[in-house]
């Protein structure tokens, strides 16, 4: 079979090379990597050799360059589509290919044993979904297997129970969204992912899927073709039973806090209003922003496969600017949305030497102390 | 070997909106395929129930009605009546036993050209699915 | 109806524009088969003069009764083609077009089945032509005044060419004032006079001309009739205003740059838009550089950012707002002048310069030292009293974080925000991007698909003023052909009552949306005012016992096309 090439596929032609994508590239800055000339390159001579570009390895897939594209071209999808050629060359960092291994043997990406992906439930009584509720939850490797992350979880898990809210789980039967796994190239292992997956959570029946990590949000709900359930982060679950007044709060926070966008919630599925609502309706919480929020939130560089994979410039973190940013707004406390940005932030914080100054929480953490 | 089914569609169109819409397809040089014959009317108004029934029941595959868009037509109201009135018929058509997928509606603008194509392609793609009207044998025999 | 037909066929060639993908000679081959044709050729260019004088000639030598056009859409040619019959003695409406250039030629690329669809087009429309019957011409008098929608250059300029030429006319304006954007402007590129000494004449001679009536602060809210007959009515005008035309320049709205959050607009003191930056050049020219102060001091470093909400599909804006460049290269210059100090840098993508002069005018900018950098910028955000311009420069190939004290985002065009009321009210078109459409990009710029209904300026699409007003004296002369003709044809195809079949149900009264139905009192059966009606034929279609027919649309003709297209 004749495929067509990567130029034609991603309609690079109609890239007019005006550098918003590399102007707003967080990486950019940092690393070698150039997504706008590495367009141009393409079209000029279309026989990249992707093994003299380490560099492909440091995007987050934050999607900067897709939001900003005047005209369209998905530049994040080129780099993507050339690591699936260096995944098919087999010659891809170590650390990703354990990443990988470990999704395709175990269904998480640190390859740990499935049994024990319910562990974080330890002492809770969690439904299996199978006997039917309207609200899955999909926990997510990182929540189900982290020790720093599963807390998030667990707060999540009771305050749905207090709403009252009928959900349920697959239990060890999850598995990996698999949103890092098309991200890192491997579109073989996507594609079975999706459809095991898909299967498995269409038997449920549920009318909702809701999920602690923007990263599984985004794939449930772009790339799954779920046209009967609704994909739903769990800040927007939350911040609507707050406002229907089925979960109350029963006391204080007292703290300044500001809130880190992630971008697989912000700027690539535009949810900014409903963390801002939660926070803002815990008693005694006061929200102070960050100059760049929303849109222009800055990368924690934990996507993409980021978390596995250290890239071409490890000192200048974009996590360790970024916990800078927070704790000149005189917060205490910087809230996250997304198991990721929880865990290079935390790590962020400890390396600059904050930890006196402010301290990274899930939102579910703080609502957790409310109730 | 069998030939390729290729459906014939018979398209009546509105001169100000979708008869424009398909002059545009043609100045912007927008690709569709050849199946569709374009007979240009004043208005969707004006199509007479027989205008659909005549050739489906002499083995046309497809008909086709185009119209401005509500509130747009040219003569105030003449889309309403052909919404109304081709409603009536296919509920007509359906009782008589024939197939009333056969007959489109739809409204397109005069700079509507992109549109006006696609709505050939997905028309003479879902003809040739749909296989031949079955009236074009009863009057090949 | 004619004993006999005798059909000449003409087959188009239109240059290579339609012989490139159908077999012209084939198809004429084929013509000169059908029933009723007597002669079937093909030519190069139908609608040059050989072209017409060679139909002319067939008609005198074979006294041909009906003649069949296949080239391009009847929405082009007809007239011509009418007109051709009529001066050799052939009833206009015995003429029949088929239209084998847009809806065949240019949208097919296989040569044999074009061909194909091109046979069986003409086949139809011959056998539509062997029933035609003649039709009386009729012409209707023309109310001979005219009224413009929009008072800024292009509605200003629109009306005075029309009471120049001896023709009331009302220009309606919304605001309280005459002059539209322009009159927000400093100095206009690429002369730089003052926009006074632009505006204000123009604006004394609109307002003291004895044929203009300028009505201020008010719309028009509904518009009725037909191309030299509308009856429009203007808020706080008591009567309806008849008019024979109109002439729509509504103008535009500037792109509001918080649909680009990331530019930090409306969130920094010191992100502003070109349009505020007009009013603090004018300002600073007045009254001292002092005017153009951020944050209490007064900018060293000051960046232009073009193309802010044009080019931009993700908005749905594609096209290029066509001022931008220029106006940007306008104010860099002129902040070079007013702030000899600051270092001024353009960030742009393309420049484009194509108006007369405007290139020269570019370079002037540069040699003022106004430096242009190629490459977007993608984000601002603050650092201290600053802003900080996240883009890289593509010529250098490396990203940049560029320190500015004042950014002036150059906005571009979209249209006005309520241009689809209008549109509706005047059944008036828009095209894709939402400003109103021409009739034809090339042939018919100033033309609506309303006869009778003009464009001038920004509302049909971004302009600068020169064009503007090009645009507006187009429109204004297309709106004096029926003002100076006195009469405009009216409808022939209208509807016509069989008495003997009709029933007197009434349904036609009904259906007709111009009350040209009505049923006589003493026979009760129904009659149609050849006057009012339009010959939209709902009524022949909605009539039970099909006594009444549409004229050149009659379901004999209709009926006859559907047999012949399937061959
Ligand atoms: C920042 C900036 C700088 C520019 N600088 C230059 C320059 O230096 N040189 C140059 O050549 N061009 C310049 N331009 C372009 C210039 O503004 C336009 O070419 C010009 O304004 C077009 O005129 P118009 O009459 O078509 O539209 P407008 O100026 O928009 O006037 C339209 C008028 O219609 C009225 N109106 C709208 N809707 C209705 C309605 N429904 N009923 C009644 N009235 C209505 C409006 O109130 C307005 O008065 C600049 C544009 C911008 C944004
Ligand atoms: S933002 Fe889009 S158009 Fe601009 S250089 Fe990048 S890919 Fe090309
Ligand atoms: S996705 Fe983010 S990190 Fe990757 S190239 Fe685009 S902007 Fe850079
Ligand atoms: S004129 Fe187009 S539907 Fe009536």
């Amino acid at each position: 079979m004749k495929t067509e090439p990567i130029t034609e596929q991603l309609e690079l032609f109609g890239c007019i090379q005006c550098g918003k994508c590399t102007g707003g590239c967080p990486l950019a800055r940092k690393t070698e990597l150039n997504i706008r000339s590495m367009i141009y390159n393409m079209l000029v001579e279309p026989e990249l050799d992707v093994h003299a570009h380490p560099e492909l390895w440091d995007c987050t897939t934050c999607f900067t360059c897709v939001v900003r594209c005047p005209k369209d071209v998905r530049p994040a999808e080129l780099i993507i589509s050339l690591r699936g050629q260096l995944v098919e060359s087999g010659r891809i960092p170590e650390t990703i290919g354990t990443a990988l291994m470990g999704i395709f043997r175990q269904g998480n990406p640190n390859g740990m044993a499935r049994e024990d992906r319910s562990a974080w439930a330890q002492g809770m009584e969690i439904k299996d979904a199978r006997q039917g509720c309207s609200v899955l939850y999909h926990v997510g490797c990182i929540p189900s297997y982290d020790l720093r992350v599963q807390p998030v979880a667990r707060a999540l898990a009771r305050a749905l129970t207090e709403a009252g809210v009928d959900f349920g789980t697959l239990g060890t039967d999850e598995n990996c969204c698999g949103n890092e796994v098309r991200r890192m190239g491997e579109e073989g292992l996507f594609e079975m992912l999706v459809e095991e997956n898909g299967e498995l959570i269409r038997s449920v029946g549920a009318d909702r899927l809701v999920t602690t990590s923007p990263h599984c949000f985004n794939t449930f709900k772009n790339e799954y073709g779920f046209d009967d359930i609704e994909v739903l982060h769990y800040t927007q679950l939350v911040a609507e039973l707050i406002e229907q007044g089925r979960l109350k709060f029963t006391k204080e926070v007292k703290a300044k806090v500001t809130y880190h966008d992630p971008c697989f919630l912000g700027k690539q599925n535009g949810v900014f209003e409903e963390p801002r609502a939660i926070i803002k309706a815990i008693p005694g919480v006061e929200l102070v922003e960050m100059d760049r929020n929303r849109e222009r939130s800055l990368c924690c560089e934990g996507g993409g496969g980021r978390m596995w994979v250290e890239g071409t410039n490890k000192e200048e973190r974009l996590a360790f600017q970024r916990v800078h940013e927070a704790a000149d707004t005189g917060a205490e406390i910087l809230a996250v949305a997304c198991p990721f940005c929880l865990l290079t932030l935390v790590d962020a914080v400890k390396v600059q030497g904050l930890e006196e100054r402010l301290k990274v929480m899930d939102i579910m953490e703080i609502v957790n102390l409310a109730l | 070997m069998a030939e390729k089914f290729e459906p014939k569609i018979v398209a009546f169109l509105c001169n100000w909106c979708t008869y424009t819409g398909a002059d545009l397809a043609g100045t912007s040089r927008i690709q569709y395929p050849p199946n569709v014959r374009i007979i240009r009317l004043m208005c969707s108004g004006s199509v007479d129930p027989t205008y659909v029934l005549k050739p489906l029941l002499d083995g046309v595959d497809g008909v086709l009605v185009g119209g401005c868009h509500p509130g747009d037509c040219h003569y105030q109201s003449g889309n309403y009546k052909a919404r109304r009135r081709i409603i009536a018929l296919k509920e007509i058509i359906k009782n008589a036993g024939f197939d009333e997928e056969r007959v489109w509606l739809r409204w397109i603008s005069a700079s509507e050209g992109q549109r006006f194509a696609e709505t050939v392609t997905k028309m003479t793609e879902f003809l040739r699915e749909k296989g031949p009207n079955p009236m074009r044998q009863k009057w090949a025999v | 109806m004619d004993p006999q037909p005798r059909i000449g066929v003409y087959i188009c060639h239109c240059g290579v524009n339609i012989a490139a993908t159908v077999d012209v000679k084939a198809v004429a081959e084929f013509a000169a088969t059908l029933p009723g044709v007597t002669v079937a050729r093909d030519y190069l260019y139908m609608c040059s003069d050989p072209g017409q004088r060679l139909i002319q000639e067939d008609i005198k030598a074979h006294n041909l009764n009906r003649v069949v056009v296949a080239s391009c859409s009847p929405r082009m040619h007809e007239p011509t083609f009418r007109g051709a019959g009529e001066q050799a003695g052939l009833n206009p409406y015995l003429v029949e077009m088929a239209n084998i250039r847009e809806q065949c030629a240019w949208v097919h690329s296989d040569r044999g089945l074009a061909t194909d669809k091109a046979k069986w087009l003409v086949a139809s429309v011959v056998a539509k032509a062997a029933r035609l019957e003649p039709l009386e011409a009729r012409e209707v008098g023309v109310t001979p005044e005219a009224l413009v929608i929009g008072g800024g250059v292009a509605g200003m300029t629109a009306a005075l060419d029309i009471a120049e030429a001896g023709f009331p006319v009302y220009l309606v304006e919304r605001s309280d004032h005459l002059g539209g954007r322009v009159a927000d402007l400093n100095r206009i590129f690429p002369t730089l006079e003052r926009v006074a000494d632009l505006l204000g004449p123009l604006t004394e001679r609109v307002q003291s001309h004895p044929n203009i009536t300028v009505l201020l602060n008010t719309e028009v809210t509904q518009v009725e009739g037909y191309v030299g007959n509308f009856e429009v009515t203007v808020r706080g005008v008591e009567e309806p205003l008849g008019v024979g035309a109109l002439v729509i320049a509504t103008g535009y709205d500037v792109f509001n740059p918080r649909r680009k959050p990331e530019l930090g607009y409306g969130q920094y003191p010191n992100v502003i838009t070109s349009l505020e930056m007009e009013h603090r050049l004018a300002a600073a020219e007045e009254s001292g550089p002092e005017v153009l102060a951020v944050n209490g001091r007064l900018p060293k470093k000051v960046a232009f950012i073009q193309c802010v909400g044009s080019r931009d599909v993700q908005l749905g804006h594609p096209y290029c707002s066509r001022v931008c460049c220029m106006y940007t290269a306008k104010q860099s210059r002129l902040v070079r002048e007013l702030l000899p100090e600051a270092e001024v840098t353009v960030f742009y993508m393309d420049v484009r310069t194509f108006a007369k002069g405007a290139e020269e005018f570019y370079d002037e900018a540069r040699k003022k030292r106004v430096l242009y950098r190629r490459g977007m910028v993608s984000e601002i955000y603050r650092r201290g009293e600053r802003v900080i311009l996240a883009g890289e420069d593509t010529l250098l190939g490396r990203p940049f974080d560029f320190e500015a004290d004042l950014v002036v985002l150059a906005v571009g065009m979209e249209p006005r925000a309520d241009a689809a009321e209008l549109s509706s009210l005047l059944k008036l078109p828009r095209s894709s991007d939402g400003f109103f459409l021409e009739i034809h990009p090339k042939m018919r710029p100033v033309d609506t698909a309303v006869d009778g209904v003009f464009l001038a300026g920004c509302c049909q699409g971004p302009k600068d003023i020169p064009d503007t007003i090009a645009q507006a004296k187009a429109a204004a002369s297309s709106a004096l052909i029926p003002l100076l003709r006195g009469t405009v044809p009216a409808e022939s195809a209208t509807a016509v009552v069989d008495v003997e079949m009709c029933a007197g149900c009434g349904m036609c009264v009904e259906v007709c949306p111009y009350g040209a139905a009505d049923l006589d009192a003493l026979w009760n059966v129904s009659r149609i005012n050849p006057v009012l009606c339009k010959g939209c034929g709902a009524c022949a279609a909605t009539c039970p016992s099909k006594a009444i027919r549409l004229q050149h649309f009659t379901p004999d003709q209709v009926l006859a096309q559907v047999d012949a297209l399937l061959g």
